[in-house]
């Protein structure tokens, strides 16, 4: 996770064309490049990037280190192979660029990829790694393409010059039936010394694995079955009760709400194994709400109505979470059964749940089917109810 | 120019440098941004700069790919500097001369940031200080162009030979004398909290 400024050299050299990697040196190199570039931004996002390339007509600089992992990628197509590698003023070039970086505070760092024949003595490549190392640059170079007389050894010269503490590396890949980017991968170009990059390799596969349930049914397969099978139970009873719910009439919000509230309750049924009747299947959505209600007006006194109904439909919307976790813990602590009593009790008062309901946006209360949902309801006291209505609007003042 | 910069600096009066009201500078030092290109990694800039380190006869900054050194030091506030104190490691014997990996001339420039040694040569130097074999090993301040330094956020050192001509370049000290100008401490101010 150190953070760099990286420049990459790339060779767009005549050599290039050789198919011994495949399909080509140079589409082998392309593909290693944008692996670094990912590699790079992701251990830390404040890592720039740049690129530049060295054959052609002459050194050129495509992009001054940036964040951009699009315009890195972008910038690599529609390259053009030609002329020959330059790999003094490509070197020289590319430490500029890194001087003039934005975060001074970043470690300056080149990549060279030396695919064709290299022109320079080995004492010009000496004083240019000197020069590296006095402005603390380091410098990959990945030795691949052309094999030259003398270049690993000029190469190797180079890195000597360079090294400063092993952060400077050289990696030699022959031709062979790997591609380019996966042998780079286990180097240390890509881990840089040792750290960052493993991250990276290791979100690989983890990413992979990804099952379902986050069990790998190789290890245990009992589980996951086990586990899919009850997912499959919820999303039966999931649908039942959302047909349920829609035949009772309801507007898109309502049925929004219920869809979730009856998430919700169907999660409470799976933790705290309520004996859920069909009967109170249509019942539960509002029961989650009429719950959360009374835990919160079982905490701090009285408050304003108008407040109470704004808060109300705050809650509907936003706490449907907070609902079901209510809903849980109330249900850890008394007797299922007499839960639903008490839920039954409290949906009796008529004029509590029409105003609940009123204030629910959407839900008119003249609607046939609300009031014959209302219908199948007792009274109750009108003195419970204020108590529970005035206990509940503070609480939705605490959220 | 430097033969009358060596003029001034080894006929100046150097015993009278600490003058009162002048201090040592150390405490003043922004240790999270002091910068040292081309050093040895086991012998830093540390060893040079901090108290206790740079008193250690044994503890010194060496150079690593070549001769030149290049030190980038921070103030925490804005200083005057008024002389500078360089000692190199002392050497035995007749070839002190020739075996001396103590500074030679150093160039100080005030207030210039992120400087490398390419472009060390861009701009004239606030001062220059050529020491002789003696002085350095001594380790006696030398009064600086006081004007030139009355003003000074940062300041970076370039060493850029040594008295032996060798390749490396081994300092033991560095301190700097001057005094403070007055300024807000920005981390002592403190929000006023609104009712």
């Amino acid at each position: 996770m150190v953070l760099e400024a990286t420049m990459i050299c790339i060779d767009n050299s005549e050599w290039m064309r050789n198919g011994d990697y495949t399909p080509s040196r140079f589409q082998a190199q392309a593909d290693a490049v944008n692996l670094i570039c990912g590699a790079k931004t992701q251990s830390n996002p404040e890592n720039t990037v740049g690129i530049l390339t060295m054959a052609g007509k002459g050194v050129r600089v495509l992009t001054t280190p940036t964040t951009d992992l699009g315009k890195l990628l972008a910038c690599m197509h529609g390259l053009e192979m030609g002329g020959e590698m330059n790999i003094a003023s490509a070197i020289q070039i590319a430490q500029l660029a890194l001087k003039h970086r934005q975060n001074k505070n970043q470690r300056q760092r080149i990549i060279v990829f030396a695919g064709s024949p290299i022109k320079y003595d080995k004492k010009m490549l000496e004083s240019i790694g000197k020069k590296l190392k006095k402005s603390s640059v380091s410098l990959d170079i990945v030795d691949f393409g052309e094999e030259d007389e003398g270049k690993p050894e000029k190469l190797e010269a180079l890195l000597t010059a360079v090294n400063n503490n092993d952060s400077s590396h050289i990696v030699h890949i022959p031709p062979g039936p790997n591609a380019l980017s996966d042998v780079l991968i286990s180097t240390p170009v890509f881990t840089g010394d040792g750290e960052g990059g493993s991250g990276f390799v290791a979100a690989g596969p983890v990413a992979v694995s990804d099952f379902d349930f986050g069990v790998d049914p190789n290890i245990d397969p009992e589980l996951a079955l086990a586990l899919r099978v009850s997912m499959e139970e919820e999303r039966a009873r999931q649908e039942a009760a959302a047909k349920r719910a829609a035949e009772e009439g309801s507007s898109q919000n309502k049925g929004d709400e219920q869809s979730s509230k009856s998430q919700d309750t169907t999660m409470a049924d799976t933790t705290g194994a309520t004996a859920a009747t069909d009967a109170a299947e249509p019942m539960s959505e509002v029961d989650a709400l009429l719950q959360q209600a009374i835990a919160l007006s079982m905490q701090t006194p009285a408050s304003d109505s108008a407040v109470r109904d704004t808060d109300m439909s705050e809650a509907n919307n936003e706490d449907q979470d907070l609902a079901a976790a209510l809903q849980m813990s109330m249900q850890e602590g008394e007797k299922d059964s007499s839960g639903q009593m008490d839920m039954s009790e409290v949906l009796e008062d008529q004029a509590f749940v029409s105003s609940v309901l009123a204030s629910l946006p959407g839900v008119d209360p003249n609607d046939p089917s609300v009031k014959d949902l209302l219908a199948s309801l007792h009274g109750k006291s009108e003195s419970a109810d204020q108590k529970k209505d005035e206990e509940k609007a503070p609480k939705d003042d605490e959220k | 120019m430097s033969s009358t910069a060596t003029a001034t600096a080894t006929a100046a009066p150097t015993a009278s440098a600490i003058q009162r009201s002048q201090v040592d500078l150390v405490d003043f030092i922004d240790w999270s941004g002091v910068e040292c290109l081309n050093q040895n990694s086991a012998h830093s800039i540390a060893n040079a700069l901090k108290q206790g380190y740079r008193e250690d006869d044994g503890l010194n900054v060496e150079s690593d790919a070549d001769e030149q050194l290049l030190v980038y030091i921070p103030f925490l506030q804005v200083v005057k500097l008024h002389s500078l104190a360089v000692k190199g490691p002392e050497e035995e014997g007749i070839l002190v001369n020739f075996l001396c990996t103590c500074p030679k001339t150093v160039k100080l420039y005030s207030n210039r940031e992120h400087m490398g040694f390419s472009n060390v040569n861009d701009f004239p130097p606030s001062d220059t200080v050529e020491f002789s074999a003696e002085n350095i090993q001594a380790g006696k301040p030398v009064v600086l162009k006081y004007v030139k330094f009355q003003n000074v956020r940062s300041v970076t050192i370039f060493i850029e030979d040594n008295q032996s001509g060798g390749d490396v370049t081994k300092v033991q000290k560095i301190a700097f004398f001057g005094t403070t100008v007055e300024t807000t401490d920005m981390k002592g101010l403190k929000k006023i909290e609104d009712h």
